[in-house]
């Protein structure tokens, strides 16, 4: 091959890479083996304090109500199906939501991630999403860092009084961005490139993940407003059961 | 279509410079083939992995034995530091898991294919390096510096590729030969917190009855236009989650009730089959984990 074939033809082949991109349906789980055994052993200590919190929280609220166990297993059950399930979107990429942001606003961070940990178990084992080994760095993306974004962001939202739909909106918003940007830290931290080291990989990793992930978090914002909006007027007692209303609010 | 295309091309460049250009394009072109061949993956396809582990004949071994026999060997495929070990339990677990579970090549290769789209793109972010200077064995010209594709970045992916493909055949020996209230029956014997389990046992159960209840309300709202455009489809979408979470809710009370009238105490207790250990499975599994480990240990010489 001349010089300018060999071009031509690694053109041709990036161009058609870049192409399949949004095809791609990558939700953000990082894949078994994908990681050293360091980074699995360390992301998995990390979210030690987060689940023993989790579970200390769920085993009150049992305490309080032992009826709450079979609105937490529904919740789950929930999380997992449409985070399975193609919503609509953009480029006419099948993607998925995560899910989490709305637990984290109708719960609280630390259930979040037990409920979380489950979820993300069975789709290694069910739908071969994420994995065994990768199952610490992933909770602690989707199942730790984002739900905490999320319920900082409604709690201050709710504090500042903000319009309640605009915060859901930030808060899945927002918390779906932090998930991604957290996953790709973590791949870039376990694959630095060899020049430029970790923040080089960082910003490879972000870039290629960009074009599914941005449009995504934007529709996850949405749909999630949509899911309170929907919930607030079919499901009122629920809610209150779960405390998501202030004081005052539920009439 | 495009996992196949994907396919090629990484493999093209990974192996670019190592073997000669007829054989590297037959190769790339023929896994490229095989992954054509494959389904486009469905996002419901939970019930049927779980159908396949059912019917898989490694269904009758001690579950046990295969939860802690996979997750050994995952810890030992993940540390190799070469990929001839990852390449060769890939091959013996789905010989393995495809002969004696007697699973479908079909079935196996449409499993795979997801994870697959994942790990090549990651593969692509690992080969290609933004360098200031030419010196790769590809380079494109990108904004005053070159991308390329440098020898070190070859052998890391290569390395990162085998791992996962080791991994995953690991997870697919589970995962396509224990059904699910088995692993978490194991798991309970581990002494996880019993809540965790109970809350995992429900949710299992629960995602069988959500989703057939959302293909219902699906199809009733597509058969009303609910899904014309990407304003009214995102409406549809989110005005039928949030019934359906709200439905569920209100499904949950009535399950609970059914449960206290059945003496439900604070505690989920199911009947399990049991299933002994066979001295050939301890035997196969013994031969699998020291088989790995020797291999993993040589591989850091």
């Amino acid at each position: 091959m001349s010089k300018n074939e060999k071009r031509l033809l690694s053109l041709s082949a990036v161009l058609s890479a870049a192409l399949c991109v949004p095809t791609a349906a990558s939700a953000m789980h990082i894949m078994e083996g994908y990681l050293p055994p360091v980074h699995c052993t360390l992301w998995a200590v990390i979210c030690i304090p987060f689940l023993v919190a989790g579970v200390m929280a769920i085993r009150r609220t049992l305490s309080e109500q032992r009826r709450a166990l079979i609105l937490l297993a529904m919740s789950g059950a929930f999380i997992f199906v449409i985070s399975s399930l193609k919503i609509p979107s953009v480029s006419g990429s099948c993607s998925h939501m995560t899910g989490t942001g709305l637990a984290a606003i109708l719960f609280n961070p630390a259930i979040t991630s037990i409920l979380g940990i489950i979820v993300l178990l069975f789709q290694a084992i069910l739908l071969a999403h994420g994995g065994l080994t990768s199952l610490g760095a992933n909770t602690f993306s989707m199942a730790v860092a984002g739900p905490l974004v999320s319920w900082g962001i409604w709690k201050l939202g709710r504090k500042m009084n903000l319009n309640k739909k605009v915060t859901v909106f930030l808060a899945a918003f927002l918390g779906d961005l932090f998930t991604y940007c957290v996953t790709s830290i973590q791949l870039a931290v376990a694959n630095p490139s060899a020049q430029g080291g970790i923040a080089a990989s960082a910003v490879k990793f972000l870039g290629v993940f960009a074009p599914t992930q941005l449009p995504l978090a934007i529709i996850e914002g949405i749909l999630t407003m949509l899911i309170i909006i929907g919930l607030e007027t079919y499901a009122k007692p629920e809610l209150r059961l779960i405390g998501f209303f202030r004081e005052g609010e539920a009439r | 279509m495009f996992t196949s295309i994907l396919t090629a091309l990484v493999l093209y460049w990974l192996f670019l410079g190592q073997l000669s250009t007829p054989l590297l394009l037959l190769f790339s072109f023929s896994l490229g083939l095989l992954f054509l061949s494959a389904h486009r993956h469905t996002h419901d396809s939970i019930s049927s992995v779980d159908v396949l582990a059912r019917r898989s004949a490694l269904c009758r071994v001690n579950p046990a034995l295969k939860v802690g026999c996979s997750i050994l060997v995952l810890m030992l495929c993940i540390a190799a530091q070469t990929t001839h070990m990852p390449l060769i339990l890939t091959a013996v677990l789905c010989a393995v898991t495809i002969g004696i579970g007697r699973i479908s090549w079909h079935d196996y290769l449409s499993k795979f294919s997801l994870p697959a789209v994942f790990l090549l793109l990651s593969t692509l972010a690992l080969l290609w390096n933004l360098v200031p200077e030419r010196g790769g064995l590809l380079d494109l010209p990108c904004f005053g510096s070159y991308l390329s594709i440098l020898p070190a970045a070859q052998a890391a992916a290569r390395l990162v590729l085998a791992r996962a493909l080791g991994a995953m055949s690991c997870l697919f020996f589970l995962s396509l030969s224990t059904p699910m209230p088995e692993i978490l029956a194991v798991l309970r014997r581990a002494h996880v917190p019993s809540v965790v389990i109970d809350l995992a046992v429900l949710i299992y159960r629960y995602i069988f009855l959500l989703f057939e209840t959302y293909h219902q309300m699906h199809s009733a709202a597509q058969s009303r236009l609910g899904f014309s455009g990407l304003r009214r489809s995102l409406r549809t979408t989110g005005q039928l989650y949030a019934l359906l979470l709200s439905n569920s809710f209100r499904k949950a009370s009535a399950c609970f009730d059914a449960m206290e009238s059945r003496c439900y105490e604070g505690e989920l207790r199911f009947l399990t089959r049991p299933k002994p250990v066979l001295l050939c499975h301890a035997l196969f599994a013994g031969l699998l984990v020291t088989g790995s480990a020797l291999m993993t240990l040589l591989s850091f010489f």
